[in-house]
């Protein structure tokens, strides 16, 4: 299978920019919902899901 | 004076929330998905298998509109619903956690906290939106063949208008629950009830937000913008100045 990595590399890149921003946030933060761990599953095992549910449901809201 | 400090303090917020760094780049992502899987659909289904001997895979490239509108259809559907579930605490939240109370307290005016707020998270939602589909644009172009720069602009500026239309409805529900899980199944109520009387009296609500995405379609397939166009965006605005003034009214009356 020939695939063009010009074309599939800017998504990669973007969705590891997308994880590492979380992570880094989820590490910073001072509380979440739920066990920080678990959220850092979440983050790397769901691609572009697992980062977004943490930042609208893990992040404390006040 | 006073609009822009609420003004800057939504976006200082949104900032420190990081909205400003990774709503972008899920958009960006949904704009881009699209096109590839469809460039690459051909070949997925090769590399999974399960065909029958010498099954020859003919699926018919869309043409560069139409991938370009996968792209729209896209962030109608999955960027709505970040949208709805960024906006679910807008105001809400506020009231839920005792900063609305906080700057209420201040001799500010509804009809700048309101507009602010709904301003704020306007900026944010169009500028994801522009980014998304300036990646799929840009995908589309690289994938399917050539689709001029003014399309894009175009389909953008139109597409926006219902962008505006969609915040107006999360804020104008944000004033009537403080629960945000009220307020996101409302807001999709809301939008979906006018889509489905926009499909069943579509003949006659020639000018409903609702048809926004479909002219959008058809000024991508013919290259012209639909008639209807204009007064759907006149009546869109209208209905939006409508909501944001009834934001503003439920709020004066919920004190006191």
């Amino acid at each position: 299978m020939d695939l063009n990595w010009g074309l599939i590399l800017p998504l990669l890149i973007i969705e590891a920019i997308l994880i590492v921003v979380a992570l880094i946030d989820l590490i910073r933060i001072d509380e979440t919902k739920g066990p920080k761990w678990v959220w850092a599953l979440i983050i790397i095992f769901l691609t572009v899901l697992g980062p977004i549910s943490y930042f609208i449901f893990g992040r404390r809201q006040d | 004076m006073q609009w822009s400090v609420i003004f800057k303090k939504e976006m200082l917020e949104n900032a420190r929330n990081i909205k400003w760094i990774w709503v972008p780049i899920v958009f960006f992502i949904f704009g881009i998905m699209d096109p590839i899987t469809t460039y690459y659909l051909p070949k997925i289904l090769e590399s999974v298998g399960g065909l029958p001997e010498g099954a020859v895979v003919d699926i018919p490239m869309p043409i560069p509109a139409e991938a370009f509108f996968y792209s729209v259809s896209e962030i109608d559907s999955l960027g709505l619903l970040v949208i709805a579930l960024i906006g679910m605490r807008l105001i809400a939240g506020e009231m839920k956690s005792g900063v609305y109370e906080l700057v209420l307290s201040k001799p500010v005016k509804y009809t700048n906290y309101v507009t602010a707020k709904w301003a704020g998270f306007v900026l944010l939602v169009v500028t994801s939106t522009f980014i998304g589909l300036l990646a799929g644009w840009y995908y589309v172009n690289l994938l399917f063949g050539d689709l001029g720069f003014d399309a894009f602009l175009t389909t953008f500026l139109l597409y926006s208008v219902y962008s505006l239309f969609f915040t107006a409805i999360i804020v104008f529900v944000n004033t009537w629950f403080k629960k945000p899980g009220m307020v996101l199944f409302l807001s999709f109520l809301l939008a979906i009830g006018i889509d489905i009387i926009t499909s069943i009296y579509g003949h006659i609500l020639t000018w409903s937000p609702g048809h926004i995405s479909s002219y959008v379609n058809d000024y991508l397939q013919s290259g012209t913008i639909p008639s209807e166009m204009w007064g759907t965006i006149g009546t869109t605005f209208v209905l939006i100045i409508i909501m944001l003034l009834l934001s503003i009214v439920i709020l004066k009356n919920k004190e006191k």
